[in-house]
């Protein structure tokens, strides 16, 4: 790990600023990411995983630079990209590729596969019209495209339209790739498929940043997974050799483990707080009062923020946070009280 | 023992050069939910929209009897047109138009992009409504109560599909799905791109409105674990390689 990370983000925000209709309707500000920190290093894929609406295409929009930040620094290759001139990003952008989640609408109806490719090829590789033609037709095999070379996009099945989007971005051999969802909308069979030529085709020192709601995927393909809640990165571990720990993201891995959440996120604290299984005794003013911070775990190698399995590691005093809580620290909860008068009368 | 509402028996389709399904069964109950999975390619939609009589390859029907318990007491629907192709499938299709959308009703992929983009919800389930035999006095109440039903606010209806998110979509299409009150709701693969919580949320309510209503429903998933934790009964569909005889 002593290499360049390829991309950084420190305390990453982003507030959009949503206009009132009129005069007298007040502008509202909606904080869409919260201070996320990251790291991606050469040779890994990451999923970014959350539900609807957690800021994950956000996020991937701005590490792109291709939504402006309110917050934070974003390095790319050590680079501070967030003050960079767009004039100066224009020149790093061809090593900075993005996969869009809509193929058909990222398609030129009027241009096959191969002119898809030779085109980004000649305009951002600055290869030469034949130079072009030759590796955008490698690279369409390469995909399994051979055949479909002159199709136009309303000819192509949903899965084909993804690999001409791979291949325009894989034929620049990127030092980053960006793929928002690239597999919405297609069956199992053509998610693997379209990941496995995505993944499968990176060239060796890049990192590739994968925004998905397939958990499945994650754990096949990725090597680290970042979990993503209202804003917040709640998680951060390796996918393929262990399972979460966050009670949130362990119902996002498998949605049946417990009951459904509710559809309201509570506003300050931890976002999950209302539908948490851990949230007891005096825990329920902490987790009320602050966001934790991300912190590694014990017998977990990634890191978690959840005061409740942060707990034993800091203040041994209060090890056991469900049976015993007559000794609660700090200012007591009023939450805590209503609990006493049952139990005596 | 529920009141059988759909019987499909040993249904076979064939394009001239191969064998998209043979010798399936399915049955829908009232109240119950009863599953199609299988990979893709394997005829899982095809299957479904054959239960609606919409069987939309040719020469199509080589053999199969389906019946509507619910709507005509033991007419087969297929026996004049097996074996008929391409005109026999057009006139299957215009002989079961009066049941699609009243008997039995059909909940789409992608929601975003089935509604129609340029009128309301309101508009849409308005529509919808009118298709039951005897529509309601008070429809305005009727779809502030459906939309209710599934988890939308009644000014919802005053929206266009594009004004809502996915998972608002799904609602409203399920929403407009049992407006005309039918006896079976066909799904196909209704969780498509949504995350997690929110497919198993959109598939609980879907089971339990149909429910509610006394529906059958018919689900089309790719999701094995939630159909053998929601389906009465699995029908397991495998693709079929062979070339047709």
């Amino acid at each position: 790990m002593s290499a360049q990370p390829t991309v950084e983000v420190r305390g990453l925000s982003k507030v959009f600023v949503l206009r009132g209709a009129w005069p007298w309707d007040p502008n509202r500000e909606v904080h869409a990411i919260k201070g996320v920190d990251l790291q991606l290093f050469p040779g890994q894929v990451m999923a970014v995983v959350g539900q609807s609406g957690s800021g994950k295409t956000t996020m991937a929009r701005i590490i792109l630079g291709l939504e402006e930040l309110s917050e934070g620094e974003i390095l790319l290759e050590g680079r501070r990209w967030d003050l960079m001139e767009e004039a100066e990003r224009h020149r790093h952008r061809v090593f900075y590729q993005y996969v869009p989640q809509d193929a058909m609408s990222a398609l030129d109806p009027q241009q096959n596969a191969l002119e898809h490719v030779a085109e980004t090829l000649r305009v951002l590789g600055g290869c030469s019209r034949s130079e072009a033609h030759e590796k955008g037709i490698q690279m369409l095999h390469r995909l399994g495209l051979s055949e479909r070379m002159q199709a136009l996009p309303r000819e192509m099945s949903g899965g084909e339209q993804r690999r001409v989007t791979l291949a325009r971005v894989l034929a620049l051999e990127p030092r980053l790739v960006v793929a928002d969802e690239p597999t919405s909308g297609l069956d199992p069979d053509r998610r693997r498929e379209v990941l496995r030529d995505l993944i499968g085709n990176l060239p060796p020192t890049a990192a590739c940043m994968l925004v998905t709601h397939n958990m499945a995927a994650a754990k096949a393909w990725c090597t680290h997974a970042v979990v993503m809640l209202d804003g917040w990165v709640i998680e951060n571990f390796d996918p393929r050799s262990e399972m979460p720990v966050h009670p949130y993201s362990k119902l996002l891995f498998d949605p049946w483990s417990a009951p459904l959440p509710g559809t309201s996120l509570a506003t300050e604290g931890c976002p999950f707080r209302n539908d948490c299984p851990l949230v007891q005794g005096p825990l329920v003013e902490t987790c009320r009062r602050s966001m934790p911070s991300l912190q590694p775990l014990d017998h977990h190698q990634g890191r978690v923020a959840c005061h409740a399995l942060a707990r034993p590691a800091t203040p041994a005093a209060e090890a056991n946070p469900s049976s015993n809580a007559e000794t609660p620290p700090g200012p007591e909860p009023i939450e805590a009280e209503p609990i006493q008068p049952p139990a005596q009368g | 023992m529920p009141e059988r509402l759909l019987e499909l028996r040993n249904l076979s389709v064939r394009t001239h050069r191969r064998v998209l399904v043979e010798g399936i069964d399915v049955d829908v109950n009232a109240g119950e939910v009863t599953a199609l999975v299988g990979p893709s390619g394997a005829g899982k939609s095809l299957t479904a929209r054959c239960s609606m009589g919409l069987v939309n390859v040719s020469p199509g029907l080589f053999g199969g009897q389906l019946r509507f318990p619910g709507a005509s007491e033991s007419k087969d629907w297929y026996a004049p047109h097996i074996n008929g192709g391409a005109s026999a499938m057009q006139r299957l299709m215009r002989e079961t138009a009066s049941l699609r959308g009243s008997y039995f009703t059909y909940s789409p992929q992608v929601a975003a992009s089935a509604l129609n983009p340029g009128r309301t919800v309101g508009r849409q389930m308005l529509l919808a409504m009118n298709r039951r035999t005897s529509p309601p006095q008070d429809m305005g109440a009727e779809i502030a109560a459906l939309l209710d039903e599934v988890g939308l606010a009644p000014r919802t209806a005053a929206a266009l599909p594009g004004e809502l998110s996915g998972g608002q979509c799904q609602r409203a299409a399920l929403a407009i799905a049992i407006a005309p009150m039918p006896r079976v709701v066909v799904a196909d693969e209704p969780e498509t791109g949504l995350d997690p919580v929110l497919r198993r949320g959109i598939i609980e309510l879907l089971v339990s409105v149909c429910q509610n209503h006394g529906c059958g429903l018919l689900l089309i998933s790719h999701h094995e674990d939630t159909v053998e934790r929601l389906a009465n009964t699995i029908v397991r569909l495998t693709p079929h390689e062979e070339a047709a005889v």
